[in-house]
């Protein structure tokens, strides 16, 4: 469903599909408060900053919630860089909120589209940075990963049952 | 110049000095202190460090022998997980999962260990000047400011213990003075307080039948990744390496700049095909990110540093001809 949420936010649904994405959408309140995160996330680029305090706090809550994995997953290259994209769409809240100036390159036709599909909301679409990419080099770079890093792979709740 | 200064300090009446021998009023030389203090000195205490919203403790223990510092770093919060730095080699234990990470120090700040290189250089890019004098934790202690000459990197505020020069607390100052992150002790024994037995890892005997994952300190060699990186003035290569990433099947390239006490690394990793990806900027606390695509490339750029300087460097990337 992530997928579908960044497909159809990215304008790249034809009108019947984006109907049934919103059908979707409204059926389930963790749908729901997913489309509203990722409107959030159009908000903070925008430099709408009200509110962000509250808002950054459930971004610090998901991103304790998101263990950093060292076993080898399926690299990107191997599935389809959408799908890649949108799967890691539930940590994006954590690495993008809060994402403040330059977002570049989109379509016209993408905002029109997104409008289009959410009436009430007149954000554009946006294109999701790959989050875990981010997460993963601040790993990196602060070369202390912690304990989740190490986890055995038994012990880790899979991404989707979270 | 530090002979000029204490030349000074011989000059001026008993009366108007302090009751320490310390480095007098030239805030680079209490900076160089502060390097020297946190490498040869002998301390222990609890470390807190909070930025953004998120904050860790942990409890060290520092010393200094036969010309090598030797550091114990305990994590108080989470998990369990310990570190034991020898100079810039980092053997990191994991016991829930008996493993044990090597690595060499690169851009990880150990706190009260913060400024990378000779401190002088520091003052091309910071007006550095004391500020005020604090009783922190029971120490007298001594401000000193690191303001910026630009807007590429944040305002830094030391503070140091005046009789030993050991940084207490440090804090890093965005706009308004806000405070971005802050490294503190809680609690600090200095010298002859702090037994030696405190430096001693129950995990060096416990993890011999560990898993050792010792890629980090193999990938912490220096290659040519055929990068080039156009870095503001006063930030300077520390290295370049190729680096195993989760989730990625090939090395990613990755370069690290500091001025000196701010740091940051540049990311470059072929795009994964169908994969889009907007020019974007974000930070967090101290920590600012950028992402660009560059040709069938992603940049990413992460330091603590300014979004300004982040996006600056990660427009500033080209192939090496």
């Amino acid at each position: 469903m992530s997928q579908e949420i960044s497909t159809l936010m990215d304008g790249e649904l034809d009108s019947d599909e984006a109907a049934r994405a919103i059908r979707a959408l409204c059926a389930s309140d963790e749908r729901r408060e997913r489309w509203t995160t990722y409107h959030l996330i159009g908000d903070a680029m925008r430099g709408d900053a009200g509110g962000r305090a509250a808002r950054a706090q459930r971004i610090f809550d998901a991103l304790e919630r998101e263990p950093t994995v060292l076993a080898p997953r399926r690299p990107l290259s191997t599935r389809s860089g959408r799908i890649a994209f949108a799967a890691a769409a539930s940590v994006a809240t954590v690495a993008v909120v809060g994402w403040i100036g330059v977002q570049q390159g989109r379509s016209t036709g993408a905002d029109t589209l997104a409008r289009g599909a959410a009436p009430a909301s007149s954000q554009p679409a946006i294109a999701l940075p790959e989050p875990k990419l981010v997460n993963d080099y601040l790993v990196v770079h602060r070369q202390v990963p912690n304990a989740e890093f190490y986890r055995p792979a038994s012990n880790r709740v899979p991404a989707a049952a979270r | 110049m530090r002979v000029a200064v204490l030349a000074l300090a011989a000059w001026i009446p008993a009366a108007a000095l302090p009751a320490f021998a310390g480095p007098g009023q030239d805030p680079v030389a209490w900076l160089q202190r502060a390097v020297e203090a946190a490498r040869t000195g002998t301390y222990a205490g609890i470390v807190v460090h909070a930025t953004g919203e998120r904050s860790s403790v942990t409890r060290i223990a520092h010393f200094f022998a036969n010309g090598t510092e030797v550091e114990r770093i305990e994590a108080l919060d989470g998990p369990r997980q310990e570190i034991v730095r020898r100079g810039d080699e980092l053997q990191c234990y994991y016991p829930d999962a008996k493993t044990v990470r090597l690595d060499r120090r690169v851009t990880a700040r150990f706190f009260p260990t913060l400024i990378f290189g000779p401190p002088e250089a520091l003052a091309e890019h910071y007006d550095v000047k004391l500020g005020s004098v604090e009783r922190l934790l029971d120490y007298e202690c001594q401000w000193i400011h690191l303001d910026p000459k630009d807007t590429l990197r944040y305002a830094q505020r030391l503070c140091a213990e005046v009789t030993t020069g050991l940084l207490v607390r440090a804090r890093t100052l965005g706009q308004q003075k806000r405070v971005l992150e802050q490294f503190g002790f809680s609690e600090l024994r200095l010298g002859s307080a702090v037994p030696r037995s405190e430096l001693k890892s129950p995990f060096r005997s416990l993890s011999k039948d560990w898993v050792k994952d010792t890629r980090p300190l193999e990938e912490s060699r220096q290659v040519d990744t055929g990068w080039l990186v156009a870095a503001p003035a006063g930030f300077r290569k520390v290295t370049e390496m190729a680096r195993t990433v989760p989730g990625r099947d090939r090395p990613v390239s990755q370069l690290v700049y500091t001025d000196g006490i701010a740091s940051f690394s540049v990311f470059i990793e072929p795009l994964a095909t169908g994969v889009r990806v907007s020019e974007s900027a974000s930070a967090e606390g101290d920590l600012s990110i950028s992402v660009r695509p560059l040709s069938e490339y992603v940049v990413t750029v992460l330091g603590e540093v300014p979004p300004a300087a982040v996006q600056q460097v990660a427009r500033g990337v080209t192939r090496r001809p």
